[in-house]
């Protein structure tokens, strides 16, 4: 069997003595997407913070390996250099950095640890044009400060343009879709999906069972109380959609 | 009747005595006998307390060569020196400028030994007189040389009505126990329109003082931007003085400390007419074991109706134990303004430097950048794009220097 993408053993989490994350086990082998299904404050976001290595939580126990190596111990920048890419659920708006120098300064970090040569600005505003025109990315918004004054919904198409330049191997989407319109949830959609190959993973977290029209995993998990607590094809989400979390526990409490 | 009660007097302040009487200013040696240097209970010096800070006092400092280059290049400027207080030969004026020497202290006479030092101890001044639109950035290159010495520099500059100057002051030296004191004195006519910046770079181990007094006539506009990154004690005032209806200034200036560093801009603007106003925005930040400090006082006068000013202060700290301390005052005589202010310290926000680490930005690229944006609001505005780049140099070469 090959290395998978992603594989989490028992993964504890805790903030502030309280136990978040529960023992999660995961495995989202290479080329494949899976998505994360889970009512609100089941985790799902405290999961994706800890893949990206977000200080504040205590990892009591279990481990997470990134194509075989265990990236618990590594800095998130390092995470993120080894492949890691989070599209946050909340953007962050960081007033009086450019987005153009920080797409640029994160391009640059991530070619200079693996020992390529910074890409030159010519190339890099290629780059930068080419993802924005096929996320409708306005060329004006990428003027302003990082998240500045963006809406939800150019935060999140944002988000995806990072992840279109960056190339990672494993993309965690954390509600990419929430505060999307019907047409952007279509073009983000058609991002993520130009994304997808055989070297590349996705951890899609979501709520709706509509985006995973557009972005058919091959795998969904259904997270309750901070573990997985079930696994299957599309159509679990399908299901999901029909009986409610509610309906699922006392499926699972029988 | 009170009882008076003779200060001790400590070596520093008996080698200032010992100065000041040896330059004839007996009237300032028995003052300074009488007061000694101000402790916190001084109000203007309750965060710099000198006499705890400042220890003691080098010999008067001897002519000297200023061998090496200014600390701080800016491309296309028109540069100016005055080595240990002494105004030194320059070449061919540009379009606009006259420079000239005067003798005698620039500032005007107030309650605060570093001023009176300055006016008592100064031997000659720079006089610059700028009319027009003088183009290149003129550099007034401050420096202590030589062995430890005390020296005192003074520059009085005036800009002519409707006339517009970049002024760049610079303070660098060998790297001695020097104490430095320097004036500037700028008067700017109607509609003048002035930035000065001034770039405290003195040695690690020097006593950095500097007062800037402000004219602002008539509609002038003026634009400060006061760094102090050098020296282990410094302490920049500023004087700001709103003269003539449609006067503003946007006062900004900028504490740099790292381990054992006290950095210190006390601004003390006075509004004198209607209808004038001010921003002084100061930010500081400290790392290490260091003290930065930033006092702001703004008195508006009984006739100063429809003033607007707002002062604030922020500060950034990058460790647990460096200290930044604000202090603004507002003292208002008149009814119809508009004034206010706002301090804010904390540490860089750990959500922005997440983002930035999960791209991959490495920790100290991150800082850099997040630094830099702290500062963007003080940078920006230098439209002198040479000028602009030199100060950007400034800030990444403290960051660097971590
Ligand atoms: N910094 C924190 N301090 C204390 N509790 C926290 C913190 N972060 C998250 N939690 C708690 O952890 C639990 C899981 O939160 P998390 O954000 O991971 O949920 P989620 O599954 O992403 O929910 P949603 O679907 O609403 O986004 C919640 O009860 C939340 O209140
Ligand atoms: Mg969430």
């Amino acid at each position: 069997m090959t290395t998978p993408m992603l594989e989490i053993r028992n993964l504890h989490v805790r903030i502030e003595e309280r136990e978040i994350l529960r023992g999660v086990n995961l495995i989202v082998p290479k080329g494949e997407v899976h998505a994360i299904m889970g009512r609100n404050g089941s985790g799902k976001s405290t999961l994706s913070y800890v893949l990206a290595g977000k200080e504040d939580y205590e990892v009591t126990e279990g481990e997470v390996l990134l194509d075989g190596v265990n990236i618990l111990e590594m800095e998130p920048s390092d995470r993120a250099v080894a492949g890691l890419f989070l599209a946050f659920q909340y953007p962050i708006e960081i007033p009086g950095v450019a987005t153009m120098t920080f797409l640029k300064a994160a391009l640059n970090a991530q070619r200079k640890a693996r020992g390529e040569s910074e890409i030159s600005t010519p190339d890099f505003m290629k780059a930068v044009r080419d993802a924005g025109k096929a996320l409708h990315i306005d060329a004006d918004m990428l003027k302003r400060a990082l998240n500045v004054g963006f809406s939800g919904g150019e935060k999140k198409r944002a988000e995806i343009l990072q992840m279109a330049l960056l190339k990672p191997k494993m993309c965690i989407l954390d509600e990419t879709d929430s505060g999307l319109d019907i047409d952007a949830l279509k073009v983000v959609s058609d991002g993520v999906n130009a994304l997808r190959g055989p070297d590349r993973s996705m951890l899609v977290i979501t709520h709706y069972q509509r985006l995973l029209n557009h972005i058919v995993p091959d795998v969904v998990h259904v997270f309750s109380d901070g573990r997985v607590v079930e696994s299957g094809g599309k159509d679990l989400a399908l299901e999901l959609e029909g009986k409610g979390y509610a309906g699922f526990d006392e499926e699972k409490a029988a | 009747m009170s009882v008076h009660v003779p200060v001790r007097l400590g070596p520093a302040e008996s080698k200032l005595i010992e100065q000041l009487t040896a330059a004839g200013a007996v009237a300032e040696a028995e003052r300074l006998t009488g007061s000694g240097l101000p402790t916190r209970r001084v109000e203007a010096y309750h965060y710099t307390d000198l006499k705890q800070l400042l220890r003691a006092v080098p010999e008067l400092a001897g002519a000297a060569e200023a061998a090496s280059a200014p600390a701080l290049r800016v491309a296309g400027a028109h540069q100016l020196m005055i080595a240990n207080g002494i105004v030194q030969e320059s070449g061919t004026a540009p379009a606009g400028v006259i420079v000239g020497k005067t003798t005698g202290g620039v500032l005007s006479t107030r309650d605060d030994i570093v001023t009176r030092l300055n006016n008592a101890l100064v031997g000659e001044a720079l006089t610059l007189e700028l009319d027009g639109s003088v183009d290149p950035v003129i550099q007034i290159d401050r420096r202590t040389e030589g062995g430890a010495g005390h020296s005192t520099s003074a520059a009085k500059i005036y800009v002519g009505d409707g006339s517009s100057a970049v002024i760049l002051d610079t303070y660098s030296g060998s790297d001695e126990a020097h104490l430095g004191n320097h004036a500037t004195y700028l008067a700017l006519g109607k509609n003048a329109k002035v930035t000065h910046i001034t770039v405290n770079l003195a040695g690690s181990k020097a006593t950095h003082f500097a007062s800037n007094e402000y004219h602002l006539a008539e509609g002038a506009q003026l634009r400060t931007l006061i760094i102090n990154a050098g020296a282990a004690l410094s302490r920049t005032q500023l004087f700001p003085k709103y003269e003539g209806a449609g006067a503003h200034a946007d006062v900004t200036g900028l504490n740099l400390v790292s381990d054992g560093q006290h950095a210190d801009i006390t601004m003390d603007a006075l509004h004198a007419v209607p209808h004038t106003s001010s921003k002084p925005l100061f930010k500081s930040i400290a790392r290490g074991r260091s003290r930065a400090v930033v006092q702001g006082r703004l008195v508006v006068a009984r006739d100063a109706q429809k003033t607007d000013a707002k002062l604030m202060s922020q500060g950034l700290m990058l460790s647990d134990e460096a200290e930044i301390l604000a202090k603004p005052e507002l003292e208002i005589y008149a009814d119809d303004v508009v004034c206010g202010h706002g301090a804010t310290s904390g540490q860089l926000d750990e959500d922005h430097m997440f983002y930035l680490l999960s791209r991959g930005i490495p920790k100290a690229e991150a800082e850099t950048m997040l630094v830099r944006a702290f500062l963007a609001e003080l940078i920006d505005p230098i439209e002198d794009q040479a000028l602009n780049e030199a100060l950007t140099d400034v800030v990444d070469g403290w960051l660097a220097r971590g």
